[in-house]
């Protein structure tokens, strides 16, 4: 509201005559009380200057009419007081005359140019005042990141500036209008709105007591102000403001644009990613079952039984494989939807990692396997199965890239209210350049010759200790041979103790 | 003895007839199902001695099979479930199964949790003084308890849990069942108690807790004696 009032283009002048006038006898009456003070020491002629210093301070504060009423008191004093004979309106001295005369035309010219130079210095600070009006909203358009931002930001800025309701109005595809922003309660007159919409006109269109502005170059919106502004100058702004905020909107548009090209393309590459990597991870362990059940088959008895049960053992192990895989992929879909629920429980790493081991019959003693886990090791409070599956993720890694007789060693530690699980192997380890990026989905390690690996079991890892709001880390492996993938869980608030032992 | 008698109902045709063939070459008879209802009548006009039922069935919800089962049968039941689906699992052992298998499962496997079932209801089973599985031995009435020939010994809530597994050995028990048999019904959902107490039991047994002999932990559905040697 304020800011209404104090753009107004005739600021001061508008304020009420009377008042303007009142300043201008008050002037007038303290110069002429100076005069009187000092026409003991000054010539006549120089009191003339002292009433031409108060003329131009009126005429420069209050504009032209009170200059002007100014000059005329001055006038009239100076002749009244000081012109001999003194107070009488009567004049002795053709010299004084001439003084008066010139005194009114020096007064009044330059009452005129003080209230002139006030005039433009008034329209300077107006448009001044709109260029940062107009900058401020453009900066509100420009970090205005979605439609409904900008539409609500013109909504907002016109009405403060317009002192009035406004609303931006949509067309839809059945001929209806639908309101996309508002404020202030403002009725819309339908057929005016069509009319306005109809006619497409650049300017401004005044219409049934409301004004309305089209929003866009093929215009996307109408801009209906509740009550319209006098002065062109406000119209002009209420342009602005549609003008920048069609631009913004346009940008928003594309950026959305953008971004669903970006998601989509994104979206294909992971499901060719996702296509190559099935029919070569489903295909490699088909393939060996196919074969060794067909050769056990065909060749019947032609075969030794020695040589007919390893295929049959080959076969199943293929399938197992083939079963990890279809589990991972399916863990992955969980992962990728947000659809992991996690079923926390109270839970022992003792038995999550004897759970993952079993289930890749890495049995310790059978196999280099070493584990190493504190006895007073706190539960977790986790979903098991999910970080059994991590775990079978990482020593599956581990095992895959490990020589035939490397050793594989779990450890763990508490550190704090973090629990730290590693798994170490003495494979030929990760650069450090690819530490991060073995999480990636269908990453392979580049210089793996045998490519058993889908890519995906460490990025299920990471989804599934993240899920835990615990994180996954690729590392050196002790003594910087191998690998150190490490684990790091929150651990909860141990539960109460088990009573009554 | 009779030949024990199987039944399977699974709506896969091929799980049925691997099933079938190895059953069989175990010496079992073995009958076949591939719907809920038509099982149940079967249930109730053959008699088997033990069910092994598929939780997915086109005609009806396995447990619905199960649940109707339980109102007049206390018949041996293993359940086939998927894998991911802990709390069907528990759900189904909550509901009278006796025990489940996830497919996919190898015959092997089958087989031994058969065996369990069926030596359960064997008629020598008539309230033992002794309890004895693969080296521990637990004596009911005097309270000792014994691995390998050493003498254990255990608190109170330790020697009940033990007792507990022993009395089942090979059936998984769910962590509710053994928390309400334990520390009666108000406490069947605080799953730490029994972590605890299993750490505590497993290190007074000088079980290996990552490869345990004794205590086998069926993750996120509860806890079952190695069946041991038979």
């Amino acid at each position: 509201m304020k800011q209404a009032q104090t753009h107004q283009p005739s600021g001061a002048l508008a304020m009420p005559h009377w008042k303007a006038y009142f300043i201008a006898l008050t002037s007038v009456i303290v110069t002429t009380g100076l005069a009187f003070m000092l026409h003991r020491v000054l010539p006549l002629a120089s009191l003339s200057l002292l009433f031409l210093t108060g003329i131009l301070i009126v005429s420069a504060r209050m504009g032209l009419r009170a200059g002007l009423a100014a000059s005329i008191l001055s006038f009239l004093a100076y002749n009244f007081f000081f012109t001999t004979p003194q107070y009488t309106f009567a004049v002795d001295d053709d010299g004084d005359i001439a003084t008066l005369l010139f005194f009114l035309i020096m007064a009044t010219i330059s009452g005129n140019l003080a209230a002139r130079m006030h005039r433009e210095m008034r329209q300077r600070q107006d448009s001044l005042h709109r260029i940062s009006k107009m900058f401020e909203f453009g900066r509100r358009m420009s970090s205005a990141a979605q439609t409904g931002q900008v539409l609500t930001a013109l909504v907002e800025e016109l009405a403060e500036e317009l002192d009035s309701p406004v609303a931006v109005l949509v067309p839809g595809e059945d001929g209806r209008w639908s309101e996309a922003a508002r404020t202030g309660s403002a009725v819309v007159p339908l057929e005016s709105l069509q009319e306005a919409w109809d006619r497409g006109s650049d300017e401004p269109l005044a219409l049934d007591g409301r004004l309305f502005l089209k929003l866009g170059a093929g215009p996307a919106a109408m801009v209906v102000v509740g009550r319209p502004p006098g002065q062109q100058e406000a119209q002009d702004l209420a342009r602005s403001f549609c003008d920048q905020a069609a631009i913004a909107l346009d940008r928003t548009l594309l950026a959305s644009d953008l971004d669903e090209a970006r998601v989509a393309t994104e979206r294909e590459q992971l499901r060719s990613a996702l296509l190559s990597s099935l029919s070569h991870d489903l295909r490699t362990p088909l393939a060996s079952v196919i074969g060794s059940t067909s050769s056990v088959l065909e060749c019947g008895t032609a075969i030794s039984e020695d040589d007919r049960n390893e295929l049959l053992r080959n076969t199943l192990e293929e399938a197992r494989r083939l079963d990890r895989y279809i589990q991972n992929l399916l863990d992955m879909t969980r992962i990728g939807q947000g659809g992991l629920s996690l079923d926390r429980n109270w839970v022992e790493l003792h038995d999550i990692v004897s759970g993952a081991t079993a289930r890749l019959d890495l049995v310790p003693g059978r196999f280099p396997l070493t584990v190493d886990i504190p006895p007073d090791f706190p539960l977790l409070w986790v979903h098991g199965a999910l970080i059994e599956q991590a775990l079978v993720n990482l020593l599956d890694n581990a095992t895959r890239y490990s020589p035939l007789d490397g050793h594989i060693g779990i450890t763990a530690r508490q550190q704090g209210d973090q629990a730290i699980i590693e798994v170490t192997d003495e494979g030929p380890g990760i650069p450090p350049g690819e530490w991060e990026k073995v999480f990636d989905m269908f990453y392979t390690a580049s210089d793996s010759g045998d490519s058993l690996g889908t890519g995906l079991g460490l990025a299920i890892c990471k989804g599934m200790v993240a899920a835990h709001a615990g994180s996954v880390a690729a590392g050196e492996g002790p003594g910087g041979k191998g690998t150190r993938m490490r684990i790091t869980l929150p651990l909860a608030q141990q539960a109460s103790p088990v009573p009554e032992r | 003895m009779n030949p024990t008698r199987v039944l399977i109902v699974e709506d896969e045709s091929r799980i049925r007839k691997f099933l079938r063939i190895s059953l069989e070459a175990h010496d079992y008879i073995v009958q076949e199902s591939r719907l809920g209802v038509e099982g149940l009548e079967l249930c109730a006009a053959r008699q088997p001695d033990l069910l092994i039922l598929d939780l997915g069935l086109p005609d009806m919800d396995g447990m619905q099979v199960l649940k109707r089962l339980r109102e007049w049968s206390d018949l041996p039941v293993i359940v086939l479930s998927v894998r991911a689906a802990e709390a069907e699992k528990v759900a189904a052992l909550d509901l009278g199964a006796n025990d489940y298998m996830t497919k996919p499962f190898g015959v092997s496997e089958l087989l031994a949790r058969i065996r369990v079932l069926l030596r359960d209801r064997s008629p020598d089973s008539t309230s033992p003084q002794v309890l004895e599985s693969d080296g521990l031995k637990m004596d009911l009435v005097t309270r000792e308890v014994t691995r390998d020939g050493q003498a254990v010994h255990l608190a109170r809530k330790e020697y009940d849990l033990l007792h507990l597994l022993l009395a089942h050995p090979g059936r998984v028990l769910t962590h509710r069942h053994i928390l309400t048999e334990i520390w009666g019904p108000d406490r069947n959902e605080e799953t730490h108690y029994l972590r605890v107490l299993v750490r505590q039991l497993r290190i007074k047994l000088g079980d290996d807790p990552t490869a345990p002999r004794y205590i086998q932990t069926a993750q996120g559905v509860g806890y079952r004696l190695a069946p041991g040697a038979d």
